[in-house]
């Protein structure tokens, strides 16, 4: 049975990259119960001492997931094809510097709730239908402002 | 569930942070709808995971850790007001102040927005909406379609950009094909299929198909508004329609007009990007919105689908190289470097006139953005092999040179995407000539700096940069970042050693039969093998250039890698390692000594933290290497041994099985002793140690400490015996249809140890297993004990005397017990009471004691008819011939239900029938294989060649002996044993029908996997195509180990394959290459690649329809690629119930109280649709929503009643 809960109080953050050239847009609904069990499991075995931001590593068949630890959050990006380890870490970097703004510091679950509307809103300027968008900071936080990205 | 502890997300999120919470509020009749409904809060189980729009990947997943019961009923109970609401919103303001801890409720959320759009000019309202409204409303997964009206009112007269950012957010999520299944995709909170709820509440539903025409017509507007000062918007409303679903055609063309409309403005102004760099600030206040509109334009061009035709596309996506947006650069590239993959030849030329004469994609190497230099490298890896090219080599000498230099990019991720390139390691379609030609190039090539550099760079790089050779280039790279300390860099240069592992692989296999690539093998060992490995020093001499520097040093840099390599196995992280090691064994070649490879695994394998999915998939890496290199079999076996040994709980059987068998066939006539011998090693497994929990069942010999693990070891035991059972007759080459002894003269021989003694020393290989077998069959557990009186059958079958004699004697003792006393010292008791039988295998052993009783007779009722004849000089009459005939077939039946034999062949009256038979047959003109049994031979009519001649040698697949035994021992798939065919040759044929059989070995459910044979196949077909009993078809796998061998089911499953041919043959026409084979060996290889077609390339580790089951079996982890074809190979009742097409029924037998989150909760007689089962549970749907107001959910399979 797929009960698998988080045993410590951490929040789940998780993105996926790359999936859109599948046949289904994204991961089909019935495979995120297994993704979603996986990814906690192997948080849950990796994650429990982890320093913040500390980059961890796991891949599955040609899928990559690269994973870390803010605060309270456990952040993981999942991707394929052109985003490798290597674009995944770029990418967390991206979130994890986005996050640590918008919170001021490494959100404790309070924070992040908090905050959640502006997370998704700059996750959405960074990560536009799978597909990596936008990796500068001063760019996105401009977006998210609807503020045209180049500034004259 | 776990409602015990404190605070829930819900009070987290409504708790308000900060003074401007006292706008706020709740609404008062929040409360008593939230406080009733009851006990079952459930969820649809992947909310918390989940991504935040099904179409959008990139989105958030918001899980908490504790319940969210009491937002969930108040979802549920209060979508259908909030649904009215939407209509009619409400006059009467309800926000008393002092509810403030009360959790917001989604329907709260939603009257609140009609609200404030309503006053959305009031500062008060904005404020509230961006710092209270908004954010929660992100919590939730999905947005309900009735919301849509008031925030496109929003975004019409709402000034305040934050808000409107939110609202071109919602839109798009509105817009996103998510609705549909009902299933939560965004993160959060779980919200309820809003178009079902929209269908029961007829009155006030708004679904999302009322409400998106309208958002895209706004949207769409917005879009091509030209005012400057609204361009930011233009984009933002650009991208929120990029969100629309794109299966809608009309949308979708009105999505490319857009796009193309502005690229059409702004486009065909080129600029250089230094202009944009000169006026950063407060430069050219036009060239800058320009640009900003051509970012937003091509991005949004490349969530759209590629348009290959069409010119202006390419055009676009051409022009876009130069622009000056770094991410409209990346955006062009992508799009063009998968264009490219279509149509090379158009590409390069688009590219070609324009782009190198203005140093664009020189540019792009500067650029600071890591994925368009990726791009780049792609680009210039498609247009440089692409063969549409080869008359313009000047065109591909460009790109190749771009691509070399992306090598010496400063960003690991784009050295590492040209090192793979030059590889040749492209998507998951490899050519082993690709590959061979890949590690040519990376060995011999060098890079040579561009001669169209401007002046003064020229001279610098001549000076300080000579020519260096990429091998040097990229190990020193790949060294550097071995040193790394980021896992994530130390998993990537892993992967790359491991995919230059198979390119070297390729090289050497390639360089064996085909020169022409202009690889010798011998050069390849000049330069690999007969240098000093330690020539430390060579390679540091920094001035060697020409190929003869080269030749001194290819083999001292692998090694210093590999030395490298092999110290990364430190690393803490399990996934490095295994990375580490995969790239070992790819590194590995067949000579070399492997001992360090094998101290490395056997001392990895001690670890416990190794997860079993990640072992198997070690296993399957030596699968694969095995694939590249046959000659490795006899390692890759040795080191399959470790881990059998070494952790037996953890390796999945079939996937064990999967090797060995590969190993087998491949291995030719020398490997198959050695073969069989690694596996009979399992069947050796050392004794339990002292002490250890499970001594009380010693039957099998486990180390294994939990009963999980004895479970696993047990089924790898299963595994090995029918493995051997199946395989014994075709590694020992010994069949009964090519028997020497005549079975008269082994009838003579009654004394039972000279009879094992002449066996023995005719057959060593097949006495052996023989010993194994009869060992395990009184020895095992009972499991392995059914399997093992199987597996004996069946080589009782197939083999000529004195084996059968043998066996049938063994067997007869076994069925009245008393043999253990008899036969040997081993009183190993297993625990279980022996029943009365002894072994307790009378009952399953008597069909299997009849039919080779009934053999017997009918062969000495012969011997008697012959003898009566020749006394008497009598002719045989047809009568006489006729009741032989029928004697035959009817035996031939009866072998049959019991394991595969060749009709056509095989006799089971013995040689000497053969030609009385043969006499009938040709009297009443009928075929060899009588009608239903060998359909392609009738389907061609070529029955007479199968008889008298063996066609041409040059069919791969025809009718060796070889093939032919291979076949029968469920070999054969490949079908292409071709004796003479060189090594590569035949394992790449074999790979063609073998190598996807990979996938279906660990499925979940193994009872029906394919590896078994063509005969499932047969049965599985029959099933399709004709409703025999699901049980039966089930089993269907009955030879495997895993049904426990019942000989019902056995018996069942091979009349399904029986009777499929006549089926078959009603229209041969479907299968196209039973044309030119003339046995069903041919045919059968035809049936099994046309299952498979596809997916027949050579060297690949991951055929991708290798599902997900390892990691699903062990992690419940489902490989996300696992395209819909591997369900395919699910257990039949497992694929009926996945396939949507037909969606499967059932009623509620009992009522059910859902227990936690992701269940659901039944009342009894509910009719539901089963989605799929995972452990034991159904996730089903309803139709409408219960005491627990959801729709789906997960349920207990028990307590439905599928229809």
């Amino acid at each position: 049975m797929l009960r698998l809960r988080l045993q410590w109080p951490r929040l789940f953050f998780l993105t996926f990259l790359g999936f859109h050239s599948c046949r289904f847009n994204g991961v089909p609904a019935e495979e995120r119960l297994h993704w979603r069990s996986f990814l906690v499991k192997l948080g849950a075995d990796n994650l429990k001492h982890a320093k913040n931001e500390e980059l961890f590593v796991a891949s599955h068949k040609s899928v990559y997931i690269v994973y870390t630890v803010l605060g309270d959050i456990c952040l993981y990006v999942v991707g394929k094809d052109e985003y490798d380890e290597l674009a995944l870490a770029e990418a967390i970097f991206v979130i994890t510097g986005s996050i640590k703004d918008i919170c001021k510091k490494p959100p404790t679950e309070r924070t992040f709730l908090d905050k959640y509307g502006k997370i998704c809103l700059t996750l959405d300027e960074i990560v536009w239908k799978g597909i990596l968008e936008n990796t500068d900071k001063e760019r996105i936080k401009r977006l998210v402002r609807l503020k045209p990205p180049t500034e004259f | 569930m776990a409602d015990s502890s404190g605070t829930t997300l819900m009070d987290l999120i409504t708790a308000d942070p900060g003074p401007a919470s006292s706008a706020s509020g709740s609404t008062a009749n929040a409360t008593p709808s939230s406080a009733t409904a009851s006990a079952a809060a459930s969820q649809s189980p992947s909310v918390p995971m989940t991504t935040t729009s099904s179409s959008s990947l990139g989105k958030t997943i918001l899980g908490e850790k504790k319940s969210k019961r009491a937002t969930l009923m108040q979802i549920q109970n209060e979508t259908i007001s909030a649904a009215k609401a939407a209509l009619q919103p409400m006059k009467t303001n309800i926000m008393p102040q002092k509810q403030k801890k009360k959790p917001v409720s989604y329907s709260q959320l939603a009257r609140s927005i009609h609200e404030l759009a309503a006053t959305s000019d009031q500062k008060s309202s904005q404020k509230q909406l961006v710092h209270h409204v908004f954010p929660k409303l992100a919590v939730y997964n999905s947005v309900d379609p009735s919301l849509a009206p008031s925030l496109l009112m929003l975004n019409q007269q709402c000034e305040d950009r934050t808000v409107l950012r939110y609202v071109y957010y919602y839109l798009a999520r509105i817009l996103s094909d998510n609705g549909a299944q009902g299933l939560s995709t965004g993160g959060g909170i779980p919200t309820p299929n809003w178009d079902a709820l929209a269908d029961i509440d007829a009155v006030g539903g708004v679904t999302r198909a009322d409400v998106v025409p309208r958002i895209i017509e706004q949207l769409s507007a917005e879009a091509s508004n030209v005012d400057t000062e609204f361009h930011a918007r233009r984009l933002q409303a650009l991208k929120a329609l990029t969100y629309a679903p794109s299966s809608n055609s009309d949308i979708l063309a009105r999505l490319y007009e857009i796009v193309f409309g502005i690229l059409d403005k702004v486009a065909d102004t080129p600029q250089k990007r230094k202009k944009g760099v000169f006026g950063t600030k407060g430069g050219d206040k036009e060239s800058i919105i320009r640009s900003n509109l051509q970012y937003g334009a091509l991005s949004a061009l490349r969530r759209l689908p590629l348009d290959p035709g069409n010119p202006v596309f390419l055009h676009r996506a051409v022009q876009g190289v130069s622009f000056a947006d770094p991410i409209a650069v990346r955006h062009a590239l992508e799009i063009i470097s998968e264009l490219a993959m279509k149509d090379p030849y158009a590409v390069a030329m688009a590219l070609g006139t324009s782009r190198f004469k203005t140093g664009a994609l020189q540019d792009v190497l500067h650029l600071h953005d890591v994925l368009a230099r990726v791009a780049l490298a792609r680009l210039c890896h498609t247009v440089s092999r692409a063969r549409a090219l080869d008359e313009r080599p000047d065109i591909k000498s460009q790109f190749n040179s771009l691509l070399y230099q992306l090598l010496l990019d400063p960003s690991e991720r784009v050295c590492f995407e040209a090192v793979l390139c030059i590889l040749g390691k492209y998507d998951s379609t490899e050519r082993t000539e690709e590959r061979a030609a890949g590690w040519y190039r990376l060995t011999r090539e060098m890079l040579k700096l561009p001669e169209n550099d401007s002046k003064s760079s020229k001279d610098k790089s001549q000076k300080t940069r000579r020519p260096q050779p990429l091998i040097k280039l990229v190990m020193r790279r790949l060294e550097s970042s071995f040193r790394s300390f980021s896992r994530p860099v130390l998993h990537a240069a892993a992967r790359v050693v491991q995919e230059m592992g198979k390119s070297r692989a390729a090289a050497f296999s390639v360089g064996l039969t085909d020169i022409d690539e202009g690889v010798s093998i011998n050069e390849f060992a000049d330069d690999d093998f007969n240098e000093n490995p330690y020539a430390d020093g060579a390679r540091k001499a920094s001035s060697m250039s020409g190929s003869t520097g080269s030749k001194e040093t290819i083999a001292s840099l692998l090694a210093s890698l590999m030395e490298v390599v092999r110290t990364t196995v430190a690393c803490e992280c399990v996934y490095v390692r295994a990375m580490v090691i995969k790239a070992l064994i790819w590194m590995q070649l067949p000579y070399e000594s492997f001992d360090e490879l094998e101290s490395i695994i056997t001392s990895e394998l001690s670890d416990p933290a190794w997860p079993a999915a990640l072992l198997n998939d070690i296993l399957l890496t030596l699968h694969a290497r095995f694939k590249a290199t046959p000659d490795m079999a006899v390692t890759l076996l040795e080191i399959a041994r470790i881990f059998a040994t070494k952790v037996p709980g953890k390796i999945d059987a079939d996937v064990l099985q999967l090797l060995w068998k590969t190993c087998l066939v491949g291995a030719g006539p020398n490997g198959k002793h050695t073969a069989l011998e690694a596996v009979t090693i399992v069947l050796d497994l050392p004794p339990p140690q002292p002490g250890s929990p499970s001594g009380v069942t010693p039957v099998d010999r486990v180390s294994a400490s939990d009963p999980k693990s004895a479970l696993a070891l047990q089924k790898l035991v299963q595994a090995a015996v029918w493995f051997l059972g199946e395989n014994a007759n075709y590694a020992a080459s010994e069949y009964a249809w090519e028997s020497a002894t005549p079975p008269g003269t082994a009838l003579m021989m009654l004394d039972a140890d000279k009879m094992v003694a002449a066996a023995s020393s005719r057959n060593p290989t097949l006495a052996g297993a023989l010993t194994r077998l009869q060992r395990c069959a009184f020895s095992g557990s009972w499991e392995v004990r059914i399997v093992a009186a199987q597996a004996l059958t069946t080589m009782a079958i197939r083999s000529g005397e004195p084996y059968r004699l043998q066996i049938y004697e063994f067997l007869n003792a076994l069925a009245q017990g008393g043999v253990q006393s008899q036969l040997s010292e081993m009183h190993l008791s297993n625990g279980e009471d022996q029943g009365a039988s002894g072994t307790g295998l009378g009952v399953l052993i008597s069909p299997m004691i009849k039919v080779l009783d009934e053999m017997y007779r009918a062969q000495d009722e012969l011997i008697k008819d012959i003898r009566n004849h020749d006394n008497t000089n009598k002719e045989w009459t047809d009568d006489e011939l006729k009741k032989l005939y029928e004697t035959n077939e009817k035996l031939l039946d009866i072998v049959s239900l019991f394991c595969y034999v060749p009709r056509a062949k095989y006799l089971p009256l013995g040689p000497i029938s053969a030609k009385l038979i043969d006499v009938y047959r040709t009297k009443h003109n009928i075929t060899a294989s009588t009608g239903l049994s060998d359909p392609a031979v009738i389907a061609t009519g070529i029955s007479d060649l199968v008889y008298e001649s063996k066609p041409a040698p040059a069919e791969s697949d025809g009718l060796d002996d070889d093939l032919v035994n291979a076949w029968a021992a469920n070999l054969g798939d490949d079908g292409l044993m071709g004796k003479s065919a060189p090594a590569m040759s035949r394992v790449n044929e074999f790979l063609a029908g073998m190598g996807t059989d990979a996938p279906d070995v660990d499925e979940e459910n193994i009872v029906s996997r394919p590896s078994v044979g063509y005969d499932d196949m047969w049965a599985k077909t029959l099933l399709e195509s004709s409703e025999l009993e699901e049980e039966d078809a089930r089993s269907s796998g009955s030879s495997s180990p895993d049904s426990i061998g019942s000989v019902e089911t056995s018996i069942s499953s091979h009349f399904g394959g029986m009777n499929y041919p006549s089926l078959f043959s009603s229209k041969p026409t479907s299968y196209g290459t039973s044309q030119t084979s003339e046995r069903s060996g041919g045919n059968r290889y035809g049936s099994s690649s046309s299952i498979y077609e596809g997916a027949s390339s050579p060297i690949r580790e991951e055929p991708p329809s290798y599902a997900s089951s390892v990691m699903q079996r062990h992690d419940s982890f489902e490989n996300p690629m696992a395209a819909p074809e591997s369900s395919s190979f699910e257990s039949e009742d497992e694929s009926r119930r996945n396939t949507s097409g037909n969606p499967q029924f059932g009623s509620a037998l009992y009522d059910f109280t859902a227990g936690g989150d992701d269940e659901l909760s039944l009342t009894s007689g509910e009719e539901v649709e089963i989605e799929y089962e995972v452990d034991g549970w159904f996730y089903v749907k309803k139709k409408r929503p219960g005491r627990d107001g959801k729709l789906a959910g997960l349920v207990p399979v028990l307590y439905v009643k599928p229809r």
